[in-house]
């Protein structure tokens, strides 16, 4: 059974006097399945947010479902067996961070011996015992992030949703939220995580779901998204100009560009890399490097993207 | 401890702990004492009546600046919350929304009881201090004076729950002021406004709206008798059925707020 169904999900949200409405999800649709980490990507405004703050009850759906552990979201029982971290976490900042996991931890109705163990470990594990008795209106962004994240696992979740957990952290707290991820999918917690940091959602996630414009694009596994076909050859030469423009006249499709390190040619797939190769050598060139390209989760995003402007 | 009094709990505990150390309270209950200091120079201006101006100006105060806070307090159960998007990170716990009302009820009774047991606690010093005796009847004015703020946090916390701060603190002071003046408005519409359609409106308020005016009795008419501080005044009965209207009207207000409260989206 899947952790979270997200079923044509609608939401409009009408402001202020004259009622405008501006819709946020058209019928948004994914599944988070157990023990994997689900990327839920997408530009700002695609409708991440309102699809998270949806599954934690703060708002309610127009129409569609949206179940988790195959109950309504609302239902507090589930919400017992799910951690969240919302974007950019804002925590009372007169309770230091002992008092904040004391406060979440009586609110998922834990006992307090239990929550003052489970709290020592886990400021711990984010890198904050040292501040532990600080208020957190002394806190960094990126210490304000990882108290988030350890309120996040207070009730040792079965679920955890992360809005954009790397949000304010430095290269080395980022690779720490990672292996923290990671460290929880070993032990078997689902994690849905939603990202627009495309290099994290590469090296964390099992399963992306692309959503824009309120509507989930694709789904699936990387490897199954992203098409394995080469999309283009660079090859790097160092060449006089002499033999440049003679191999812009043999290869009227290859793109020449200066660089620093010398000439880059961009070859449009890799059926003429053979005999770019061996015109290379024969006119006297030297070649430095060859690059095939293919599609990038940067890429697909930004097709999905255009596309969904497009539609 | 049930799980439900644990979360209560611990939304009561921190919503007492961030709004006592609100600064503006401080202010607002130094000007208060100071409004009791000056009693005393008004009293020497009277003719040996410093006790009773004391005791008049003193609980006066205590009650306005009360309501100030007991609005201010009210008003923003969910409006800072949003502000400060800490409300994003509580309710996605296993926390109904009925119990995160009466969570901030309770904390925010908790401050407003410790405020005026801290301003009776000065009040009474000060009576002391120009000679008089702090009588059960004082006690009793003061304990009315406190079942009535929490009646105002509990109806400044029901407009909170669908409206902005400001409309919320509109509509608050309206209703204390409707039901201060209660026996005026009744005058009022059994008069002049006799045969005015606006009768059966004034009528219908005050038969809706909480009788605020069952607070602050001194000098007033009670049962057809007319009750002071400074000689006969209502029993501890009184007293103790006015904690159980405040507690009453508390309840419906609540429970309006916790049901108003639980279909709002927090976007």
């Amino acid at each position: 059974m899947s952790v979270v169904v997200v079923k044509d999900l609608k939401k409009t949200f009408v402001k202020g006097f004259w009622r405008k409405r501006s819709v946020a999800l058209r019928g948004a649709s994914f599944a988070v399945e157990p023990g994997e980490i689900f990327g839920f990507l997408g530009p700002n405004g695609a409708g991440k947010t309102t699809t998270l703050k949806i599954l934690m009850g703060l708002i309610k759906a127009d129409g569609g479902e949206a179940l988790m552990f195959g109950k309504p979201c609302g239902d507090p029982s589930t919400r017992r067996r799910v951690g969240y971290l919302p974007e950019s976490p804002y925590f009372y900042d007169h309770l230091t961070a002992n008092e904040l996991l004391d406060m979440m931890g009586a609110l998922y109705g834990i006992d307090a011996a239990t929550r003052r163990a489970r709290g020592r470990v886990l400021l711990e594990r984010v890198g904050i015992a040292h501040a532990a008795k600080r208020p957190l209106r002394s806190y960094s962004k990126g210490m304000l992030q990882r108290a988030g994240l350890a309120q996040a696992l207070i009730a040792e979740p079965e679920l955890v949703v992360l809005d954009e957990p790397m949000s304010g952290l430095d290269p080395i707290g980022r690779r720490e939220v990672r292996d923290m991820l990671a460290d929880l999918r070993t032990k078997g917690t689902t994690v849905l995580v939603c990202t627009h940091v495309l290099a994290d959602a590469v090296t964390l996630c099992d399963r992306v779901g692309i959503v824009v414009g309120g509507i989930v694009r694709d789904q699936g596994l990387l490897s199954e998204l992203l098409s394995p076909q080469i999309l283009r050859v660079d090859v790097l030469i160092r060449a006089t100009d002499e033999q440049r423009a003679g191999l812009q006249n043999r290869f009227d499709d290859v793109e020449f560009r200066s660089t620093a390190e010398g000439t880059l040619a961009s070859l449009p797939s890799k059926e003429p890399v053979n005999g770019f190769l061996a015109a290379c050598i024969g006119e006297g060139s030297e070649v430095l490097q060859v690059t095939p390209h293919k599609e990038t989760l940067e890429s697909l995003f930004i097709r999905q993207a255009q596309e969904g402007g497009n539609s | 401890m049930s799980v439900a009094w644990m979360r209560i709990s611990a939304i009561a505990k921190n919503t007492f702990r961030e709004a006592s150390r609100n600064r503006v309270f401080a202010v607002l209950v130094l000007f208060c004492v100071g409004m009791m200091a000056f009693s005393i120079v008004l009293g020497r201006l009277s003719v040996h009546e410093e006790v009773r101006v004391m005791m008049d100006l003193g609980l006066a105060g205590m009650d306005l600046v009360g309501v100030v806070i007991a609005l201010f307090l009210g008003v923003n159960l969910l409006s800072k919350e949003l502000e400060k998007k800490t409300v994003y990170a509580v309710l996605p716990k296993p926390l109904p929304r009925w119990q995160f009302v009466v969570g901030k009820f309770l904390g925010l009774s908790g401050v407003m009881a410790a405020l005026i047991l801290a301003m009776s606690g000065v009040l009474n010093l000060f009576v002391l201090f120009v000679g008089g005796d702090v009588t059960e009847l004082l006690l009793r004015a003061e304990a009315l004076v406190m079942f009535e703020m929490l009646l105002v946090i509990a109806i400044a916390m029901f407009f909170a729950s669908f409206s902005s701060p400001y409309l919320s603190a509109m509509f608050t002071a309206g209703v204390w002021m409707i039901g201060r003046g209660s026996a005026e408005l009744e005058a009022l519409a059994a008069g002049k406004l006799a045969d005015s359609p606006a009768r059966f409106v004034i009528e219908g308020l005050l038969a809706v709206l909480p009788d605020f005016s069952l607070f602050f009795v001194s000098g007033a008419v009670v049962e057809s008798a007319r009750v002071s501080i400074h000689e006969t005044f209502v029993p501890w009965l009184f007293v103790l059925s006015m904690l159980g209207y405040a507690l009453l009207y508390s309840f419906g207000a609540l429970a309006f707020a916790a049901a108003l409260f639980q279909r709002r989206d927090l976007t």
